[in-house]
């Protein structure tokens, strides 16, 4: 798809590339992606980024409380009910592990999601577009396609500077 | 409304972005060690040692070189247990209360706290399992497929309950902590020139970019993480008072208990988060971000729960008064007030309740070598407080031909003192190999702090 390589435009301050991003929306320029030291919430709601994590850990959640009460009601009820202390075996008390254990299930298989969703292995080899944007930078990237001449690219290159960039790249990766 | 002013300046000295990578980067990236820390990781080693020897005593020779008895049948396991969970509060108050309640300072001491948390878990786990005498058949605690009918454990029991909350506590936790350190770990390992770190580094930070939409995915998850996470504060020390409360022995069966080791634990945890901030923002200089205000701001907090322990202690004399029990009351009034226990139970007194209190006052709170010292004697306090529940309560019950005093051996001090050089060596390996304190939080919180220092100075 691209092969043409990319357009970095570095920033070193966090309202600046806020005001940048709004530019660039403007102009119909579309931003690949936005690196940054840490996270900038009105980026994700200007590139109108959605996630839904959320959703995800309800029904983990929800498996835990009701798998956590599935095993314990085959077990103290149906495999082997053994009575404690003359108490039903069916117990009331279960909503104690029902409650633990759906935290963990919802923990557990979230931080999974989260890995699988954003392509996350021990060992994997991170490509940064600007290795710096891991310290003090933030980096605009921008696709360069086919269908840009010298001139949309120029035009880009002239609104990142005018936007507060601090320097203009352009990786042929 | 709240106004954003009113939190001032969270990181001291005008810092840039670099700064912060440089500064919490740099104990990480240089090649040796100080000399501080080679101290005492030494001393450390030396008191896990002589833990591992009284581990080894208890597993080849048996319970029996514990001071244990028919009638004391919990002694300074459980004592230090509770109190290792207790400080394992910490990290979870901290990071998660704290996140809750929008307390940014939080900050710049979570991912310490965090790591006293895990490092506290482990410490604890170890006296359960080594109760048990057989430790090699501790996995009995699980509900797994056995040829034993398959019988399954008592799912109502507290002690099993314990296990799985204390499971899921130390799971959860890690998992947060980790996921925080992630973009960390991506940061070290763009800015390390060696080879091996970069490697190392490079496979804990999982390929983390740092791009807008893994951003999104990162802040969302950490959220709900820690937002599951929280409700286990109050559950594992719940968990853990039931232990007790469900027992029918004076002094314990009281319905307060769930409540009153929770806010213990807070109180412990916190005390613990303060010894250990003090000293790490001396020795690796960090004053600029664990300011005096983040001590002023922990000692206000400790202020206030020492009170509600006050009023947990008051309480529980006054039920024990009002029940007109024969039991209660001696264990309380005779037992703990004025008996053979006075000692241990004034020092809890005087510890948790009396001695914080000197937070009252300001020049108390700005002397930090005060309110290391106080921190201190809030974590003796604690010790002493699970000592006078566990052994007061136990020496004598009912009947006056079973009462037995308690006296911990040479081996129990020495598992003990192992669990502490553990838990030093744990937090020493953390402050040399980790990031101590989670950088892109810090740098999220930068800005607003100088835009906020520029608005209170034109008013002041």
């Amino acid at each position: 798809m691209n092969n043409q390589g990319q357009i970095l435009g570095v920033f070193d301050d966090p309202d600046v590339i806020n005001t940048a991003v709004d530019e660039l929306l403007r102009n119909n320029i579309e931003i690949k992606d936005v690196f940054s030291p840490f996270p900038l919430e009105h980026v994700w709601e200007k590139l109108n980024l959605k996630t839904r994590i959320p959703y995800a850990t309800f029904l983990y959640g929800a498996f835990g409380t009701i798998g956590t009460f599935a095993f314990l009601y085959w077990t103290s009820v149906i495999n082997y009910p053994l009575i404690f202390g003359g108490k039903p075996t069916d117990s009331l008390s279960f909503v104690v592990l029902m409650f633990v254990l759906a935290i963990l299930s919802g923990v557990v298989f979230t931080f999974l999601t989260f890995i699988v969703r954003e392509k996350l292995w021990p060992g994997k080899n991170a490509k940064m577009p600007d290795p710096r944007s891991m310290d003090d930078k933030f980096v605009i990237v921008i696709e360069k396609d086919k269908e840009m001449d010298e001139a949309a690219v120029r035009k880009i290159d002239e609104l990142l500077r005018k936007n507060g960039a601090v320097e203009v790249n352009m990786s042929n990766a | 409304m709240y106004n954003i002013k009113v939190r001032g300046v969270l990181i001291e000295g005008n810092k840039g972005y670099h700064d912060i990578t440089r500064d919490i980067t740099s104990p990480i990236l240089s090649k040796t060690a100080p000399t501080w820390w080679r101290i005492s990781a030494f001393i450390a080693s030396a008191m896990l040692i002589w833990g591992m020897w009284g581990f080894y005593n208890t597993i080849a020779v048996g319970l029996g070189t514990w001071g244990l008895n028919n009638s004391v049948s919990w002694g300074m396991a459980i004592i230090n247990f509770v109190w290792w969970i207790g400080i394992a509060h910490a990290g979870t108050a901290f990071s998660i209360f704290l996140l809750v309640l929008h307390q940014r300072w939080r900050t710049s001491i979570n991912r310490a706290a965090e790591a006293m948390t895990i490092f506290a878990v482990l410490a604890a786990g170890m006296f359960p399992m080594i109760h048990m005498g057989r430790i090699w058949n501790a996995f009995f605690v699980f509900p797994y497929p056995n040829t034993r009918g398959p019988i399954w454990d008592n799912f109502n029991s507290p002690l099993f309950w314990d296990v799985t909350a204390i499971g899921t506590y130390l799971t959860a936790s890690f998992l947060f902590w980790y996921v925080g350190m992630v973009p960390d770990f991506a940061s070290i390992r763009e800015r390390t020139v060696s080879k091996i770190k970069k490697k190392i580094y490079g496979i804990l930070s999982f390929g983390w970019l740092g791009s807008a939409r893994g951003w999104l995915r990162f802040e969302t998850a950490a959220l709900l993480m820690g937002g599951l996470t929280a409700p286990l504060v109050i559950s594992v020390h719940s968990i853990v008072a039931m232990d007790f409360a469900a027992g029918i022995v004076p002094g314990w069966h009281s319905t307060i208990f769930p409540p009153f080791f929770v806010v213990g634990a807070i109180f412990s945890g916190f005390a613990m988060v303060l010894t250990l901030m003090i000293i790490v923002r001396k020795v690796y200089k960090y004053e600029e971000y664990v300011t005096r205000r983040h001590l002023d701001a922990i000692a206000r907090v400790l202020t206030f729960i020492s009170l509600i322990m006050a009023v947990s202690y008051i309480s529980e004399i006054f039920v024990a008064w009002y029940s007109d029990s024969p039991y209660e009351l001696y264990v309380f009034f005779k037992n703990r007030a004025t008996g053979d226990y006075a000692f241990e139970f004034w020092a809890m007194i005087t510890c948790n309740t009396i001695i914080p209190q000197l937070f009252w006052f300001k020049k108390i709170r700005k002397n930090i070598a005060l309110v290391f010292i106080i921190s201190i004697f809030i974590n003796i306090g604690m010790w002493f407080e699970r000592y006078v529940i566990v052994v007061t309560s136990l020496s004598k019950t009912w009947l006056p031909s079973t009462w037995h005093s308690y006296t911990p051996t040479i081996t129990e001090i020495a598992i003990f003192v192992g669990t502490m050089g553990f838990f030093i060596m744990g937090i020493l390996l953390f402050l040399r190999y980790l990031p101590m304190m989670a950088m892109s939080e810090l740098k999220g919180v930068l800005k607003e702090t100088s835009i906020v220092k520029e608005n209170t100075e034109s008013h002041e």
